[in-house]
């Protein structure tokens, strides 16, 4: 968003909550809320299958929790990294070879959690729509979709707050 | 300020938190909802772990390291899990409606009184 010389990209300066302390900590808790919302909407679909509410002959099982587990590497990947070692040229502190891998696991993290998304739509296609799955045996699959994509939200709030500079942070840069 | 009664009238609703969860177990004869208690009994246990594991004497805050952000994480898990399960056991018919709302109240006010106790002490000791 600012090149080295402190222009910014954006006509409107940035807001003063922005950068605060208190906003990336409520970040944080932010994303752990996301993801817990996440994990217990699929466990609500599970649970539901598994209660006596449920007349119908669709049922989760292993095949439905695949994407979920795939978005969930997909994140732990993603917020494993630390984040300067990405910008780097052959001088910095990175180094030379460290921005390359740190941009291949990058990558294959963002790939899992995409895949999870997408496999979570195809599961939810394959398996309850195309079989005319109704209300409330769609829930399975649509909690399926929902909770890939709360897991996603939960990963790019937690990536932005991390991401926040802080005023009086110094960063020891070599 | 923590004066006396600040202190009587947080262990007042501490008392009425741990009384509605308890009674929404007992009074439906389902001990499910006392897993929300369990909940948020350990939900600042994360917090304050990594709290102490960020080191202590620096002087001046060098920013969040990434195991005091892991607690949080953590606690913001635990939190949001102490509301979500009770409505997850309400969906599926495990529990009762009325046991999930009072387990929901009842936590909130125990995970509140908590919250308020630690901010209390905090302060207590700047001075």
């Amino acid at each position: 968003m600012a090149d080295s010389s402190g222009h910014r990209l954006f006509k409107f300066p940035k807001p003063q909550w922005m950068t605060s302390a208190n906003t990336r900590n409520a970040g944080v808790y932010a994303a752990g809320a996301l993801f817990s919302i996440a994990l217990f909407v699929f466990i609500d679909a599970a649970t539901f299958s598994k209660s006596n509410l449920n007349g119908s002959e669709f049922h989760v099982n292993f095949v439905d929790w695949i994407p979920g587990i795939f978005s969930v590497l997909g994140m732990l990947i993603i917020n494993s990294i630390d984040k300067s070692r990405l910008s780097a040229d052959n001088f910095s502190y990175s180094g030379d070879g460290v921005a390359w891998k740190a941009r291949v696991v990058l990558f294959m993290g963002f790939a899992a959690m995409a895949g999870g998304l997408a496999g979570s739509v195809t599961v939810c296609l394959l398996k309850y729509v195309v079989r005319e799955a109704s209300w409330p045996a769609l829930w399975f699959g649509v909690a399926n979709i929902a909770s890939n994509a709360l897991i996603m939200l939960s990963s790019v709030v937690l990536w932005v707050s991390q991401n926040m500079e802080d005023d009086y942070t110094y960063n020891l840069a070599l | 300020m923590a004066g006396l009664k600040t202190i009587i009238v947080l262990s007042f609703i501490l008392a009425i938190g741990f009384l509605l969860v308890i009674l929404s177990a007992a009074l439906y004869k389902n001990f499910l909802t006392l897993l929300v208690v369990a909940t948020y009994v350990i939900a600042p246990i994360p917090n304050w772990l990594c709290g102490r594991a960020s080191s202590q004497d620096d002087f001046m805050d060098s920013g969040s390291s990434s195991i005091v952000e892991l607690g949080r994480f953590m606690t913001g898990f635990l939190a949001v899990m102490g509301v979500a399960l009770p409505v997850v056991l309400a969906h599926c018919d495990l529990i009762r409606p009325e046991a999930m709302v009072m387990s929901i109240v009842g936590g909130l006010l125990i995970y509140g009184t908590i919250i308020s106790f630690t901010m209390f002490f905090h302060q207590e000791e700047e001075f």
